[in-house]
């Protein structure tokens, strides 16, 4: 191929990609044009080729910019945000208010921040569902208004008689550690009377941490959010003298689709059942709006050394295949 | 996840089409929307942003008819293929029973088509699916583009790239013009309606 058709070829090509939305594929073609050009002297009209070719590249810029401009996740019009709502709602439970929540999440994820919050703002009113949607709403404003709004939405609730002590410190807990997230160092107002948490925490320094992993709605890649909060679990012994029987689990603290339970050391049944990498078939897991079944996978065995579970095991299971 | 709705006597199912950004997703589904007219079941629902690009996902909703005495409805799915919408990308693998993966042809988008499908790999991973199980089929778009004398890869090198451990049944295509679009579809209809078959047998 001559220089004249090699050039002709890099515009037809360059012309293609930024048809296609290939835009930076369109300029590396349009930039090799020119550079071919400024190589070659004995070419004719040169000024005018780069010109016409300076032109496209303008274009192109501005297309560019457009699409780095545009916003991440803008309000959609409200017949989409219905569809969002229908696509990617699971919970078939036959709860209402636990479907409405898993509704207005899907908003959530989504972007549609604002239309969520109502959503969320209505479900407070729900017995069942009613620390989620709180939960929500906080991570709704971190979002999408302020850390400060979250905050002023905290401290509303907390003069108002919506929550009891226990619930509001589980809201000051999750609201510190969103604000630690981003890197905001602010310590909340707590309940009048804090509510003594029932679960050992003495061994799980990092429990706060487990408030994060709550329906997750924001964009982060580590955490698998598809998890519901599991409050118990419940296995059934398919060796054993206890052969048959259903056993149920507290979770002693959860990290995303990850969660811990405590086994007593005399439970040596269990404490076998349990071996690392081995993966337990039909589990049943218990969260406040829904009951499922699924399997785990034994992630860790850890044998407690000190604090008043000593002696005792604690076990990561890592939830798959819900 | 498909549903099965045992007193209605019908299964539903989520195919998605993932690939990288521009390579023919959505092109796929319009086509699929003109030409299956009959099968279409309401509306095709795209959500885009700046550029015609898709913002959350595109959604066409299909019904095959009575296979076995069981009405058989597919939802059919695009992510978006910009690397910042990974998140979304998850979301809407959520449940899903089979996949396309839309390869470029394009020689400049060789790089994007690996990456998406380690991407793919990855986000399957994290629902507990494994790339090498669930019902997929590749294709390889934009062959049209050949005739105009456009760079593409051959067939072998994508097959290659792509192809080499996962050994799926793949189509060269154009979405533009409709060629393979069909074929490309319903090999995987079909792969997922088997693999559903087995799994209810088991289950
Ligand atoms: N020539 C040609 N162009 C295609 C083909 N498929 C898609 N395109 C074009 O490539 C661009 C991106 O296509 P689109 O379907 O939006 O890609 P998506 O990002 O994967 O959904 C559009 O300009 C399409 O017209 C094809 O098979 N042949
Ligand atoms: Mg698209």
């Amino acid at each position: 191929m001559n220089i004249v058709e090699n050039i002709k070829a890099l515009l037809k090509e360059a012309g293609l990609y930024h048809s296609m939305g290939l835009l930076s594929e369109a300029m590396g073609k349009y930039k090799k044009a020119v550079e071919m050009i400024e190589d070659n002297e004995q070419l004719k009209s040169r000024t005018n080729l780069i010109d016409g070719i300076s032109k496209k590249i303008n274009l192109l810029e501005k297309d560019m910019h457009k699409v780095e401009a545009a916003a991440d996740k803008p309000e959609v019009s409200a017949k989409v945000q219905d569809l969002i709502k229908k696509l990617f709602t699971v919970a078939e439970d036959k709860n209402q208010d636990a479907v409405a929540l898993d509704g207005a999440i899907a908003l959530a994820k989504f972007g549609q921040h604002e239309r969520a919050l109502l959503e969320f703002k209505e479900l407070l009113a729900k017995d069942s569902v009613r620390v989620v949607a709180a939960k929500n709403i906080i991570r709704c404003h971190m979002a999408n208004t302020s850390v400060d709004a979250a905050v002023d939405q905290y401290e509303q609730w907390l003069s108002s008689d919506l929550f009891v002590p226990g619930e509001l410190n589980k809201l000051r807990f999750f609201l510190e550690s969103l604000m630690k997230k981003e890197g905001v160092e602010k310590k909340l107002l707590p309940a009048e009377t804090p509510a003594a948490t029932p679960e050992p925490t003495i061994e799980m320094p990092e429990v706060e941490e487990a408030e994060i992993a709550v329906l997750e709605i924001e964009e982060d890649e580590d955490h698998d959010d598809e998890v519901l909060d599991i409050n118990s679990i419940g296995i059934t012994l398919d060796s054993g003298p206890r052969k048959g029987d259903i056993v149920e689990l507290d979770v002693s603290f959860q990290s995303g689709n990850v969660i811990s339970l405590l086994i007593t050391h005399t439970d040596t049944d269990l404490i076998e059942l349990f071996s690392v990498g081995e993966t337990l078939h039909n589990i049943q897991f218990y969260s406040s709006i829904a009951m499922f079944g699924g399997s785990g996978i034994v992630d860790t065995k850890t044998h407690i050394e000190s604090g008043p579970r000593r002696g005792d095991y604690s076990i990561d299971l890592k939830v798959v295949g819900t | 996840m498909a549903i099965f709705n045992i007193k209605k006597r019908e299964i539903e199912c989520k195919i998605v089409y993932y690939g990288p950004g521009r390579c023919g997703k959505t092109t796929n589904l319009e086509y699929i929307f003109k030409a299956y007219k009959k099968q279409v079941e309401g509306e095709m629902v795209s959500v885009n942003t700046e550029g015609d690009r898709t913002l959350f996902f595109d959604f066409l909703p299909i019904g095959l008819g009575k296979i076995k005495g069981c009405e058989v409805k597919i939802q059919l799915y695009t992510v978006p293929g910009q690397v910042q919408y990974s998140s979304t990308r998850k979301l809407v693998l959520r449940g899903v029973d089979g996949v396309i993966f839309v390869a470029d042809s394009l020689e400049v988008r060789r790089e994007k088509n690996m990456i998406s499908l380690k991407d793919l790999q990855q986000n399957l991973k994290e629902y507990g699916i494994s790339l090498f199980k669930i019902p997929l089929v590749i294709q390889h778009n934009k062959r049209d583009l050949a005739e105009q004398g456009f760079p593409l890869m051959s067939i072998e090198q994508m097959e290659r790239d792509l192809n080499r451990q996962l050994k799926v049944p793949s189509f060269p295509a154009s979405a533009f013009t409709g060629q393979g679009v069909g074929a490309t579809l319903k090999e995987c209809m079909k792969l997922t309606l088997k693999s559903l078959q087995k799994e209810m047998q088991i289950g």
